[in-house]
């Protein structure tokens, strides 16, 4: 029966193969024969080493179309100068869909293969399997998790997000701005390298602001039913609804929705806001604080900050990638900048040049401010922390409030913080 | 020529390749070398738990178990690479003894599940005790082996303790397989009720080849954590089960060189596929599906096909008269 249906279909067996055959290895050829780079100037190469496929692929893809749209744009212009050479601009990307096998081949790959200067990661795991080769090699790496960093990791910075510290200034504008809140609850997922380490920089903001933490909800990946959670959260009636990690947002707030939670909302991220208010409403989203700005906003026009035309990127982003715009969106092509300026002040690609000029240079950080932190938490001061924007939605639109001082609240709060990462069972050196 | 020495002087032509070949590849190519070996083990570790007839999903957890063993060993307990390898297994192996008592209660589809259950409750306990397993981001800063001057850091040295390791470990499992303890694992899985008849305790050959299969696992999981420095739940979780399962099924498991053939094609295609990132799930799974649909007894029966058309093509030509 089986032979019949092949027989009289309009692809027999033997042609099924030798097509599927034949495209596949068009296909694999594709991949040995890279393309032809018609540039006319040096290039020099950015890696990223990050998760293109797979669930964390959100934090991964949005990133590499960023830097796309920056390279296009530094190449279109002609180029950047260092050390009076012009080059242009390439991106290399390897996807180790957060896998450390592919992790560690995707970095030796990027350095030795394609050169790369630089190589841009996510954090967690992936970063910890490349350091012991990378640190022996000094390959300048980004992580967007500081806590990656230990005291040997030299060649490991975060310039750009220093997940979780930044929320401190989110809680801070919170209880400027609504002295009635007196209560928090937060629920996150728990994973020591985004969840612990945010519900516990949370709970140290909460208690600098003067505000209770009257429950902490630890839940795992693998939850697919968020209502018990948002049920027992609720039912202890905080003032304050703090989702420390962006895992399970939208699926958070649909159950806040639904259960007619009225009181104030913050959270780390609020990725997708348009896809959370289609499911709930404007009027419900409207409020909600959180840390990551879209790049039309006035505000980022302002004196200090230090991304070129971000409406112009906002834009171009948007256009060629609707549904794709995340945190990560801005965040690697932001790093990508910052080697750049750092080169252009060592005036050389030299790995140990290029973090010397990173660390000389005072007032680099993207939205103002700039100083290098993070010996107190992880043994080296490797951690680029400045102004950060506090975000809330107004009539549906991502909007900042303002920039809250993350380097002012840790000088004057790392005990609480290092008290909490202790109480929390974090790495403190 | 005897097909036995015929077999011997090929396997010394392939690990005289092997041993030739990462000096050819690209650097990273050479991680995934060292990677694709480890996995070798990893199939054929787990075709011998298949020899009884059940199929377990504890398999990957039980790599993750000896892979924590070795990294606490060194780590916490300053024990050495060389030693903390085969105690590694030697742990795997001992979690495996006690898992036995409630998995083996339970047959086919019961005991699949079963071993799930057992498998993710070991994985929960590495994610929520921080101390001393990390909790889910694990634990970094895994001492690389050493021996004399040797980097093991590097990749080439690193393969070739590897091959020995798993050229070592693949023939303690052929000669298990092909010893009287193999065939009585056969007639466990295709005539249980005969071999209990006989005398035969099915329970512990079962529990046999589940300990000694996740006891050479284990020394996989050594082999890889003390490569990549870091070792993480997510590393052994059921994606990488399934992976397991693909690569013994889409290889076969007829034959000892079954899964081998399966991991080693397979991880080939996969890594052929970079550059279409966004596609290359959809064309591993085109891949899977056509090999399903045309090579039901896996990659292994390829050989056995294409003989069986030669002779066809000749008998064909020769004409119904001579067969008659």
């Amino acid at each position: 029966m089986t032979e019949k249906k092949l027989t009289t279909s309009k692809m027999n067996r033997r042609e099924f193969i030798g097509k599927t055959t034949a495209g596949v290895a068009g296909v694999a050829l594709g991949t040995v024969f890279p393309r032809i780079s018609s540039a006319a100037n040096d290039v020099i190469t950015l890696g990223m080493n990050i998760p293109m496929t797979g669930d964390y692929a959100p934090w991964g893809l949005p990133g590499l179309y960023g830097c796309e749209i920056i390279a296009k744009n530094i190449n279109d212009a002609g180029g950047v100068s260092i050390g009076g050479t012009t080059y242009d601009i390439n991106i290399a990307a390897y996807d180790h869909g957060y896998d450390t096998d592919k992790a560690v081949q995707g970095f030796k790959k990027l350095v030795l293969e394609d050169e790369a200067k630089m190589v841009m990661m996510l954090g967690g795991s992936t970063v910890a399997s490349v350091l012991p080769w990378g640190t022996r090699k000094k390959v300048l790496t980004t992580t967007l998790l500081p806590s990656d960093i230990t005291p040997d990791s030299e060649y490991l910075v975060a310039t750009c997000e220093s997940h979780p510290l930044y929320n401190v200034t989110g809680v801070e504008w919170l209880a400027r701005n609504h002295p009635d809140v007196k209560t928090a609850a937060i629920v996150t997922n728990n994973d020591v390298e985004y969840g612990l380490q945010s519900a516990a920089t949370y709970k140290a903001a909460f208690e600098v602001a003067g505000i209770e933490v009257i429950d902490v909800n630890l839940h795992g990946f693998d939850i697919t039913d968020f209502a018990p959670i948002v049920s027992s959260v609720l039912a202890k009636n905080p003032d304050v609804f703090c989702m420390a990690t962006s895992f399970y947002v939208t699926p958070l707030m649909e159950q806040l929705y639904h259960q007619g939670y009225q009181g104030k909302i913050i959270s780390c991220t609020l990725d997708y806001y348009d896809e959370i208010i289609a499911k709930t409403s404007q009027e419900f989203v409207n409020g909600t604080i959180y840390q990551f700005p879209d790049f039309d906003d006035p505000k980022l026009t302002e004196e200090g900050v230090k991304f070129p035309d971000p409406g112009g990127f906002d834009a171009a982003f948007r256009k060629d990638h609707p549904n794709d715009w995340s945190a990560v969106s801005w965040e690697y092509p932001t790093i990508a900048l910052n080697w750049i300026e750092a080169a252009q002040t060592a005036g050389s690609l030299d790995t140990d040049d290029i973090l010397a000029a990173m660390k000389s240079t005072e007032q680099q950080f993207i939205f103002g401010g700039g100083q290098w932190w993070g010996s107190q938490l992880w043994g080296l001061d490797n951690t680029l922390v400045g102004r950060w924007p506090v975000v809330v939605i107004e009539e549906g639109k991502a909007r900042i409030q303002e920039f809250g001082d993350v380097a002012g609240w840790l000088s004057s709060n790392t005990e609480v913080l290092v008290k909490h990462m202790k109480e929390m069972g974090l790495r403190v050196v | 020529m005897p097909k036995k020495y015929t077999n011997c002087a090929g396997l010394a032509g392939l690990l005289a390749a092997l041993v030739i070949v990462p000096h050819f590849l690209k650097y990273h190519h050479q991680d995934f070398l060292i990677f694709l070996t480890i996995n070798v083990l990893v199939v054929s570790s787990y075709r011998l738990v298949t020899l009884t007839g059940e199929w377990s999903l504890i398999h990957a957890v039980m790599m993750g178990v000896g892979a924590y063993a070795s990294t606490l060993l060194t780590k916490s307990a300053g024990l050495s690479f060389w030693i903390s390898l085969p105690l590694a297994g030697c742990v795997a192996g001992a979690v495996a003894a006690i898992l036995c008592f409630p998995l083996f209660r339970m047959t086919q589809f019961y005991f699949l599940i079963g071993s799930f259950a057992a498998g993710e409750a070991i994985r929960l306990c590495w994610i929520h005790f921080i101390q001393p397993f990390g909790g889910t981001g694990g634990i970094s800063g895994i001492p690389f082996p050493e021996l004399g001057n040797i980097d093991f850091l590097e990749p080439v040295p690193y393969f070739y303790l590897v091959l020995v390791i798993v050229t070592l470990c693949l023939v303690l499992l052929y000669r298990i397989e092909k010893s009287r303890i193999g065939l009585t694992l056969r007639a466990v899985h295709w005539k249980a009720p005969l071999a209990e008849s006989v005398g035969v305790d099915t329970w512990k050959y079962r529990s046999l080849a589940f300990i000694i299969g996740s006891a050479f696992v284990g020394i996989a999981g050594s082999l890889k954590v003390h490569y990549l420095g870091t070792v993480t739940p997510n590393q052994y979780g059921i994606g990488f089960m399934v992976f397991i399962l693909i690569w013994v099924i889409v290889g076969g498991y007829a034959t000892f060189y079954g899964a081998i053939i399966g991991v080693v094609v397979l991880s080939i295609l996969d890594e052929s596929f970079r550059g279409f990132e966004e596609l290359r799930p959809a064309i591993y799974g085109l891949i899977l599906i056509a090999s399903i649909l045309f090579l039901p007894s896996g990659l292994e029966s390829v050989p056995e096909r294409i003989r069986g058309w030669v002779s066809n093509r000749a008998a064909a030509r020769n004409g119904p008269g001579i067969q008659g």
